[in-house]
């Protein structure tokens, strides 16, 4: 399980898109497909908390053997941080936006349709008890 | 007497608690009693030795241990929407469908489909907002609330976090007579739109649970309130006011045993004069009005215990269930520390942009709400009561409106309907859209009397034909000849007919016996089938009775 996270990390695309933040003065740079972590720049600062990697892989229901947490924490670390160069933007003349896009409303019709295909659905259940899917038992929700 | 009521107390399923105090506290008054009891056994007929303690003896006593803490109660609220569509996809929702029907790949989570928003939610949301006087965002967005469960098929719930789409309202309210009555203003914290989970049933034998995902993604609206509440019963009048409202906007059914209206409540409480507020509990599984009210009053009297005793660090921060079995609440599980639901904003919906035209178009659509018509009845002078039944359910206040602007007497009209109208609803479990009775002659029927073309009397007789089979009040009078005899010469000559008839009674009354005028009143009644004016007979009766023409 935790050797598919891995494989999610290498084959990320990290591409940023250059923003219209006027005052930014550090450019974005755009990096390669295959994530080489090695090329970090150095210059950044961490100056974010470092992950807790046992506590992260709980709450995404991921399980990590020790070794992997050991293996991982400084690669998340470094994905953090190269977000962190975030930080280095001036802020002090933008005004708090609440999403990222600025394209408004998609928006549908209140008028029904029914999916022809539920056969297709149902039939992809890994366990169906006809008529409800079968779970197993949790009862908390934490 | 009252003190030796206590003395004896058996356990009252009502309160569990306070009883296991008062048994404690007076074990040794317990066996005096006894003891009185065999000494005078021979002579006085034998008491019960455990005299079952009436209600209000017990409570009392509590309310004497609660008087010194101020309770302070919250509600979160989720209405269901009765939009004809999900929340993000077109899949119809009808209540009792057969499970697993209603579907398709959006509600059900699978990958590659993305949420599109029905726009009926902003709308109903605008309304709710409006109708609850709060502050609207023009600018909101949604978030997904991260957590899994088997009933959550994306693993996330899209919902408004930090930015909902109303906030900083109140509700108006007057409390219903019978429980001390009086006016009350509640705040409202705040409303967002999000979506519903599938329901999750859980099997009784073995070690797995069933999945049904036709209510997922159905809209919801979350309404939290201030912790202004201080009772069950204000809790309980905020509840159905929060019903009446979603009813009279046609935004949800409002029904709490069908699910479409789920509180839960929060409930603290505090030394009076305390600033700092109390441990707070969450109650869940509150299935109707009354439950809320009566879980609240016992939850509040199990911390006031617990305070007294000096274990006020028994409350701890949890969830307890309502039992309505048992009347009382008990722990689900201990909330250990806040749960983490990593909010982010939803990457596939965009921003909810709402415009002042828009919102002001609504505004102008809104119907007038319940405590607006409750001002307007009491301004037009009825009783609080009358007010508070008429203004209840819509279709009533309706139904009242329209047969006032026939033109009825006010009083009257709120008589009829609340009285024998309301009688015939109930035994016929119909709706008052049901019956056949319309406004117009309603209205008809009250000028009627009024204006003495016929009687009170016959006016209700024909009030059942008319509301089981309609017609109209003008043509019955005719049909049946029930114009009301108010002549007075006529009704003399019915009254001599009848003391020609009766010599008998007549020298029974001469001589004393002044009830027979009941009897002569009704042999007159009885010959002029009905028709006789009550008034009018009386006068005339009782003159010739007393020989005086």
């Amino acid at each position: 399980m935790g050797s598919r996270a891995l494989l999610m990390l290498t084959n990320f695309n990290f591409k940023a898109t250059v923003s219209s933040f006027g005052s930014a003065s550090n450019p974005f740079f755009l990096i390669k497909n295959n994530l080489r972590i090695r090329n970090f720049s150095t210059k950044t600062r961490s100056s974010l908390q470092p992950p807790d990697l046992p506590g992260l892989a709980e709450t995404a229901r991921i399980s990590l053997a020790p070794n992997e947490v050991e293996e991982f924490a400084p690669k998340i670390g470094q994905v953090i941080d190269w977000f962190g160069q975030l930080q280095a933007v001036d802020l002090d003349n933008v005004e708090p936006a609440i999403r990222a896009d600025t394209e408004g409303d998609n928006l549908r019709e209140d008028v029904p349709q029914t999916f022809e295909n539920k056969e297709a659905l149902i039939a992809s259940v890994p366990s169906y008890e006809e008529p409800y899917i079968k779970v197993p038992k949790v009862l908390n929700k934490e | 007497m009252a003190s030796t009521l206590f003395r004896t107390i058996q356990i009252h399923p009502f309160f569990l608690y306070p009883t296991a105090l008062f048994s404690r506290r007076n074990g040794v008054l317990y066996c005096t009693m006894k003891s009185s009891q065999t000494q005078t056994a021979t002579q006085e007929k034998q008491q019960p030795p455990k005299v079952k303690v009436p209600q209000h003896a017990l409570k009392k006593t509590v309310d004497k241990i609660t008087r010194d803490y101020e309770a302070i109660i919250g509600i979160e609220t989720h209405v269901q929407l009765s939009t004809l569509t999900k929340a993000f996809c077109s899949c119809p929702y009808n209540y009792g469908s057969q499970p697993n029907t209603n579907i398709c790949p959006i509600c059900m989570g699978l990958p590659g489909a993305l949420p599109v928003l029905n726009s009926k939610v902003i709308e109903f949301a605008v309304k709710l907002g409006l109708a609850l006087n709060c502050k609207l965002s023009l600018n909101s967005k949604f978030d997904r609330k991260q957590y899994f469960y088997p009933d959550l098929p994306k693993g996330y719930q899209i919902s408004q976090f930090d930015i909902p789409i109303a906030t900083g309202g109140y509700v108006d309210l007057d409390l219903p007579l019978e429980f001390g009555g009086g006016h009350r203003k509640f705040g409202i914290t705040r409303v967002h739109m999000e979506e519903d989970a599938g329901k999750l049933l859980h099997s009784g034998n073995g070690d797995y649970s069933q999945v049904d995902l036709n209510r997922a993604g159905v809209p919801l609206l979350e309404i939290v309130s201030e912790p202004d509440m201080r009772t069950g019963i204000e809790a309980a009048e905020y509840a159905a006011e929060l019903q009446r409202v979603v009813r009279y906007l046609g935004i949800s059914n409002g029904n709490m045993q069908e699910g479409s209206l789920r509180c839960d409540v929060n409930v603290s409480i505090r030394p009076v004069g305390q600033s700092e507020f109390g441990t707070k509990v969450e109650i869940k599984n509150l299935n109707s009005f009354s439950s809320i009210n009566r879980a609240i009053d016992f939850e509040i009297s199990r911390q006031a215990l617990l305070h007294s005793q000096g274990q006020s660090d028994q409350i701890v921060q949890e969830t307890r269930l309502w039992e309505e079995g048992a009347q009382k609440t008990v722990t689900m599980r201990k909330k250990e520390g806040l749960s983490d639901y990593r909010y982010f904003p939803e990457p596939d919906l965009p921003e909810v942009i709402l415009t002042q035209e828009y919102v002001d178009s609504i505004s102008n659509s809104l119907p007038e709400l319940p405590e607006a018509k409750r001002r307007r009845y009491e301004k037009m002078g009825l009783s609080m009561q009358d007010v508070l039944f008429l203004a209840n359910d819509m279709n009533v206040a309706e139904y009242f409106d329209e047969t006032l602007s026939s033109g009825a007497d006010i009083k009257l009209a709120a008589n009829w309907i609340m009285g024998d109208i309301a009688a015939y609803m109930k035994n016929e479990k119909l709706s008052i859209n049901d019956i056949k009775l319309t406004p117009q002659e309603l209205a008809e029927l009250i000028a009627s009397i009024k204006s003495g073309t016929i009687s009170g009397k016959i006016g209700k007789e024909i009030l059942s034909e008319l509301l089981a089979k309609g017609g109209t009040v003008k043509g019955l009078i005719e049909e049946k000849d029930l114009i009301q005899i108010a002549d007075p010469v006529e009704i003399g000559k019915m009254i001599d007919k009848v003391i020609s008839e009766n010599p008998k009674q007549l020298e029974q009354y001469r001589s004393g016996k002044t009830k027979l005028q009941g009897f002569f009143a009704g042999q007159v009644m009885k010959l002029s089938k009905g028709k006789a004016n009550p008034g009018l007979l009386n006068k005339i009766l009782l003159e010739k009775l007393n020989g005086q023409s």
